[in-house]
């Protein structure tokens, strides 16, 4: 026990203390952070880089023009209909100094078609700001001249957005609100985490194994303690440093958000300055609260209990897997042949994850979440919606036996692998070995 | 009672025998040498020991009882293939494999500063592994070997790599270790290491033993009855008493005279005497590399046939 804590003290801190670990746990929010803003902050350079685009509009109908309002972007200006008889003609009279001509049709308002013509390139931002307004503003137009009072409140009045909300009969006879949105978005999040979570670390812990034996400090380790204690040892110092890098990240989200939140003033709106947009929000905000609520109002305690024993039974399962695999080649680069396969299995777990997703009671869903290999990531999926006993009970039966077995089977593997140099495994050794 | 007694092992592996009855007693307080071409499972046999692998039959006995996983502690091993973690400080390495030995945390780090003070690191306790030279990392991987102190040491092929000077001073500590009680268990190609430090070795080839004995035992069993003698005077052969065989490359003054079976070195000096005028005769023992070979090719050879 206290060898098995020296070797975990000892993997953890090699791992930890380095400089590519402490660079890449504070690199990758960054990274994000990065991929995130740069096409934001391109797109506003683009758009504050670019001169006032000189656009005509030629309202055959005359009564819509006024709509489309000038701003440092695009200058429309309005030209009667009837002085214009070819708008080609037109467009190269203006000797380029006009970048498009829209013409809005005599008959707009049976057919809704509004042309633009360019010699140059027509943003996509320009037609929809173009259709948006124009839609609005004929659509009122119509309203009005229904000739019925208060129609366009009338009108406000009657639009709806349905909400749904699910509400699940436990089998005492309540109810409980839950949503179904809720529980798919933190499923999802849980299975992709746990899905991350095993691949990354998993991949640490093989290279881990491949480095002690082409280092050939093995040998002299394993003469201190047993090969499963090194391996046990190993698995658990990697998690250890999975579960703190994750820790670090949740720091960094919370203090950038709260970072982000103070600074742009959110909760900080006065009464005073109750602008359309701050409504707007406000509306929003009431989104936000129903999410907030539905999030509450899932059932947390068998989801959490339930992540933390998939968490455990699917990293044991996987990592041990792969610090057998480790054990039978000599260099990284020989890897491949192995973790192939391995990959392979978590990809089609994480696709049936997926798949599941709007079906969580089907039987694919069933069956995913209750073979071993796929149960971790799929039965997270599933969760949320809440599962049977009897299938929680037999897939983290199943779950645990597995990975017990092959954690055994890995060790026995890995027992013979580390003092094997020269020709490179194959599959058939490891099952020599396995023996 | 040997402190460590072989009895008997074998080991199998798919498709061939690495040991095939291998017995093997060494003494307290001795330096003990495994002798074998490559492949003879030498390795197998230390790794045995050291209970890295299970052997299939057969036991080993420590201070005469049989070994078990805790025992391991009481063993120091360099391998032959050895390294350390490059990223380590040092004086962290040889501490974290002293307490992986069973030492406190006290005690390793008062030891690991003794040893480092010993072989002249003091100033790399504190630098990565990575930044040694290699005969420093062959120091600080001895170092992890012994500081626990342990009875039992197991150096293979211990001087590979060293260069003269610093092969020097490891057979002084490993001398050094074996008069303060350690007993130590000796893998090697290096015959004149052998005949320098051990006092008994067993040789292997093709997974069985086939010599055994002490240094000087062996070297009496395998003496061919050559004399080496010097005199002024050109010698005759005498087909009754001896044979000349052509004079060895290296001391070409000397005459070398093999005795017919069934007589002894005085009646043919006595003889010699008589007739020569002689200046001194050495009996040519043959050196611990002849019989390696010898045993070895013989051995090889019956196995052909």
């Amino acid at each position: 026990m206290n060898k098995l804590r020296l070797i975990i003290a000892r993997e953890y801190m090699s791992i930890v203390g380095r400089k590519s670990f402490i660079f890449l746990t504070l690199g990758m929010p960054l990274l994000f952070i990065f991929i995130m803003a740069v096409p934001i902050g391109l797109a506003w350079l683009n758009d504050k880089g670019s001169d006032t685009q000189q656009i005509a509009v030629i309202d055959e109908t005359g009564r819509y023009a006024a709509a489309l309002k000038s701003d440092d972007m695009y200058n429309f200006v309005a030209i009667k209909g009837d002085t214009v008889t070819n708008a080609r003609e037109f467009y190269d009279k203006a000797n380029g100094s006009l970048d498009a001509i829209i013409i809005i049709p005599r008959d707009v308002d049976s057919t809704g078609v509004v042309n633009i013509f360019s010699e140059g390139t027509i943003t996509p931002a320009l037609v929809s700001s173009v259709r948006n307004v124009l839609s609005d503003t004929i659509e009122t137009a119509h309203l009005t001249a229904m000739g019925i009072p208060n129609i366009q409140e009338m009108v406000d009045k009657a639009h709806v957005d349905v909400d749904v909300r699910s509400i699940t009969w436990s089998e005492a006879g309540g109810e409980q609100e839950s949503s179904t949105e809720a529980a798919m978005g933190l499923g999802l999040m849980l299975s992709i985490f746990t899905y991350m979570f095993v691949l990354m670390y998993g991949a640490m812990i093989m290279n881990s194994v491949i480095e002690e034996k082409t280092n050939r400090i093995v040998e002299v380790v394993v003469s201190s303690c047993r090969p499963f204690q090194l391996m046990l040892g190993k698995i658990i110092g990697v998690g250890l440093v999975g579960l703190t890098q994750m820790a670090i990240w949740i720091v960094l989200l919370v203090v950038v958000a709260m970072v982000a939140g103070s600074a742009f003033g959110i909760g900080n709106v006065s009464p005073d300055a109750v602008s359309p947009e701050a409504l707007a929000s406000a509306k929003d905000m009431g989104a936000m609260e129903a999410i907030v609520r539905e999030t509450l109002s899932i059932n947390y305690t068998p989801i959490i209990v339930g992540f933390i024993l998939y968490f455990i039974g699917g990293y044991l399962l996987y990592s041990s897997l792969f610090a057998g695999l480790g054990s039978a080649v000599d260099q990284p680069s020989d890897s491949s042949q192995f973790t192939t396969p391995v990959i392979l299995i978590m990809l089609i777990a994480f696709y049936a994850g997926m798949a599941c997703m709007d079906n969580p009671s089907g039987p694919t869903a069933v069956w995913c979440s209750i073979i071993p290999f796929t149960s971790p990531v799929v039965m997270m999926i599933r969760l949320p919606f809440g599962v049977p006993f009897w299938q929680l009970a037999l897939s983290l039966g199943l779950l645990f036996g597995t990975a017990l077995a092959i954690t055994w089977l890995a060790a026995r593997i890995y027992r013979r692998g580390i003092l094997h140099y020269g020709k490179k495994a194959s599959f058939a050794d490891l099952f020599k070995w396995m023996k | 009672m040997a402190y460590l007694d072989i009895n008997n092992v074998v080991k199998r592996y798919e498709g061939h025998t690495a040991l095939n009855g291998v017995s093997m007693q060494v003494e307290q307080g001795t330096i003990y040498g495994l002798l074998g071409p490559n492949g003879a499972g030498k390795s197998t046999l230390i790794r045995i020991i050291n209970r890295i692998l299970a052997a299939d039959e057969g036991t080993v006995t420590l201070n005469g009882k049989q070994m078990t996983d805790d025992d391991i502690t009481h063993i120091g091993y360099l391998p032959e293939e050895r390294g350390l973690y490059k990223k380590m400080k040092v004086g962290d390495h040889i501490v974290y494999l002293g307490r992986l030995k069973g030492m406190t945390k006290a005690d390793a780090v008062a030891s690991m500063h003794w040893w480092l003070d010993r072989f002249d690191l003091k100033e790399w306790e504190n630098k990565k592994v990575e930044n040694l030279s290699k005969g420093m990392q062959q120091k600080v991987q001895f170092i992890g070997t012994v500081i626990h102190r342990p009875p039992l040491l197991i150096f293979d092929e211990p001087f590979s790599g060293f260069d003269p000077v610093n092969a020097e001073q490891l057979k002084v500590e490993i001398l050094a270790l074996r008069d303060q009680g350690s007993t130590i268990l000796f893998s090697t190609h290096n015959m004149a290491s052998v005949e320098e430090v051990c006092q008994q070795i067993t040789l292997l080839n093709h997974a069985q033993v086939v010599l055994t004995g002490s240094v000087d035992e062996v070297k009496q069993q395998h003496k061919k009855n050559i004399i080496a003698v010097q005199s002024p005077d050109t010698i005759e052969p005498n087909p009754e008493l001896f044979a000349i065989l052509p004079p060895d490359p290296v001391k070409k003054q000397d005459t070398r005279i093999k005795l017919a079976s069934g007589v002894n070195v005085r009646d043919a000096i006595n003889w010699l005497n008589e007739h020569y005028r002689l200046t001194g005769f050495t009996e040519v023992l043959p050196s611990m590399n002849e019989i390696f070979i010898e045993t070895v090719k013989s051995k090889n050879t019956e196995n052909n046939e």
